[in-house]
């Protein structure tokens, strides 16, 4: 049965998920990168990262590269196995209506 | 639950973000390159439009420095994100290509200015191709260059290593700024 993770579902938060994905373990992007790939405000961008932390799917680390405030988003290796399930049940609803009879 | 016209859409949107996350990789180590060479051809050209005589050296120093300079960049980069994007196929691969240009400059018997136009449209033909598969943005840029290399080529008198310290140095430099941005 098709296990849909109703945290990833979010669009938006499906998207810094799937960016975060397709990083190596360990690394991450920067808040403005992120801003950029996925096409969100400021506002709404921090509060998505936000559940995702609270989720326990992503890290934030917070720095200062020279006097700028620089956020870098990692994902966790939970957040890795919840989006690979999270895409695993996405496929299975594919595989289950092309299964169906007309 | 969701029907799977919405899983489709779903796995559609995650390949895009897959995609465009890669391509940035990509755009930012090429970014890091294009500045690096433009600051090292433009040296290169200027030393020749100034002091002709110092040329090969300089331009010698320009491919040395080049290629170590690549594989230094792209071992940083692999340290800071992880991805491994310069590796040894990767300095064979500009091995091979300085080879196959200095073969082609040798038979074709090439002077100061055939050769001034012929190795930056020799690289910008590989911007060209790059383009293909890394984002079109290779593909304008190297189009670009080629054509200014041709007008100068054909109607920039003495000051042609001059033209092409600005088309070339100084043109790798802002496309590389701006690919960092984009």
């Amino acid at each position: 049965m098709a296990e849909l993770d109703e945290i990833i579902h979010q669009p938006l938060r499906l998207k810094i998920m799937a960016a975060l994905n397709a990083l190596p373990a360990g690394t991450g992007l920067e808040f403005v990168r992120l801003k950029k790939l996925t096409g969100a405000t400021d506002g709404n961008l921090g509060a998505h990262i936000e559940t995702l932390a609270r989720a326990g799917y992503v890290t934030v680390d917070k720095a200062f590269v020279g006097k700028k405030p620089q956020t870098t988003v990692v994902l966790a290796a939970s957040g890795r196995a919840a989006f690979a399930r999270h895409v695993a049940g996405l496929q299975e609803i594919i595989a289950g209506a092309a299964a169906k009879p007309p | 639950m969701i029907d799977s016209l919405e899983a489709a859409r779903a796995l559609s949107e995650i390949e895009d973000v897959t995609r465009r996350v890669r391509q940035s990789q990509i755009y930012r180590l090429a970014s890091l390159l294009m500045i690096l060479w433009g600051a090292l051809v433009f040296a290169g050209n200027l030393v020749t439009y100034l002091t002709p005589f110092y040329a090969e050296k300089a331009w010698l120093s320009v491919y040395v420095l080049g290629i170590g300079g690549s594989v230094l960049l792209g071992a940083l980069e692999k340290a800071r994100s992880g991805v491994r994007s310069f590796d040894l196929r990767a300095l064979l691969a500009f091995v091979m290509f300085f080879a196959f240009g200095f073969f082609v400059e040798t038979i074709g018997h090439f002077g100061p200015r055939e050769m001034g136009a012929f190795w930056p449209v020799y690289f910008m033909l590989f911007y060209g191709l790059a383009g293909l598969w890394f984002g079109i943005a290779f593909t304008m840029f190297g189009l670009c260059v080629t054509a200014l290399t041709l007008i100068g080529y054909l109607y920039v008198g003495v000051a042609f290593p001059l033209w092409m310290a600005v088309v070339n140095g100084v043109g790798l430099i802002l496309g590389g700024l701006w690919m960092r941005r984009s």
